[in-house]
């Protein structure tokens, strides 16, 4: 890589991030998923499914009776170039709009679990506070 | 009261406490000492503003990332301690997000990077963790 580009740590200049396999193995994210904790009261289930070089991500956050569908959602896959337990793992980030409330989240998996952290920021006047969660699901289909 | 979650519909007392940063501030060194990307970072209040100075490894010593404004997160939204942060930097040429999660005194810092130029570079994320410098057994 040229030392023309830019950088702002080692890491930027890795010519790992030149190679297209970088952002490949997406396929282990593919698929519906289920909260290995079956009383969450946070995020029910997952689907991931491929729509061109993007993901269309649905969730599913529990509710009193039934799953309340979230507004789906693209992301771009991103690369990891640091192996984690001994696998080389994908990362999906995307933002969920909902008007009273925003939630970030990312989505990798490590060996076949699929990790959700969400960072929730309330926009209203409800006196909550921002929280963070982290669940942990596991393939269904 | 609207909810994404049953997570989200909790019983507020009024209280309007502050949140509790105590566990955030100090200076945070990555527990690997061969990273490529952020070495140390120092997390400072100031009026009641959290903000995060990066340090990361460059090929000549390291690259100060200046300041960025810090977003803290409770771990329950009835909670008023904080349990993780967000923040962003912009270098032009690519964005990086960070979004930290304190679990027993250590720091899960997941770093989001994407490029802006046309570099044809990957965007990409690394999962680092960085133990808070207290001097206690020293």
């Amino acid at each position: 890589m040229s030392s023309a580009i830019e950088f702002k740590q080692t890491g930027h200049l890795d010519s790992a991030l030149l190679d297209p396999a970088a952002a490949s193995n997406v396929e282990k994210l593919l698929g519906r998923w289920a909260n290995t904790n079956r009383e969450t009261r946070g995020i029910a289930e997952c689907e991931i499914q491929r729509d061109g070089d993007q993901f269309r991500i649905q969730i599913f956050g529990a509710g009193e009776n039934e799953l309340i569908p979230w507004p789906p959602v693209r992301a771009k896959a991103l690369a990891n170039l640091e192996e984690e337990a001994g696998q080389r793992t994908i990362a999906l980030a995307a933002s969920f709009e909902f008007g009273f409330m925003k939630s970030e989240i990312y989505i990798r998996v490590n060996k076949g679990v699929l990790v959700i952290v969400l960072y929730n920021t309330f926009q209203d006047d409800s006196g909550r506070s921002n929280y963070l969660n982290r669940e942990f699901f596991y393939r269904v289909a | 009261m609207q909810f994404a979650q049953l997570s989200d519909r909790v019983e507020i007392n009024g209280s309007n406490a502050p949140m509790d940063t105590r566990a955030l501030p100090g200076v945070w060194i990555n527990s690997n000492p061969n990273t490529s990307g952020i070495a140390r970072m120092v997390m400072s209040e100031s009026d009641g503003q959290l903000s995060l100075q990066v340090f990361a490894v460059g090929p000549d010593g390291l690259i100060d990332w200046g300041n960025a404004r810090v977003n803290v997160f409770a771990g329950l939204p009835t909670s008023k301690v904080g349990a993780g942060f967000t923040c962003n930097f912009d270098f032009g040429f690519a964005e990086t997000e960070l979004q930290g999660m304190i679990m027993k005194g250590l720091l899960v810092l997941a770093q989001f990077h994407r490029f802006k130029d046309n570099s044809k570079r990957a965007d990409f994320f690394v999962r680092e963790y960085f133990a808070l410098e207290h001097g206690r057994y020293e």
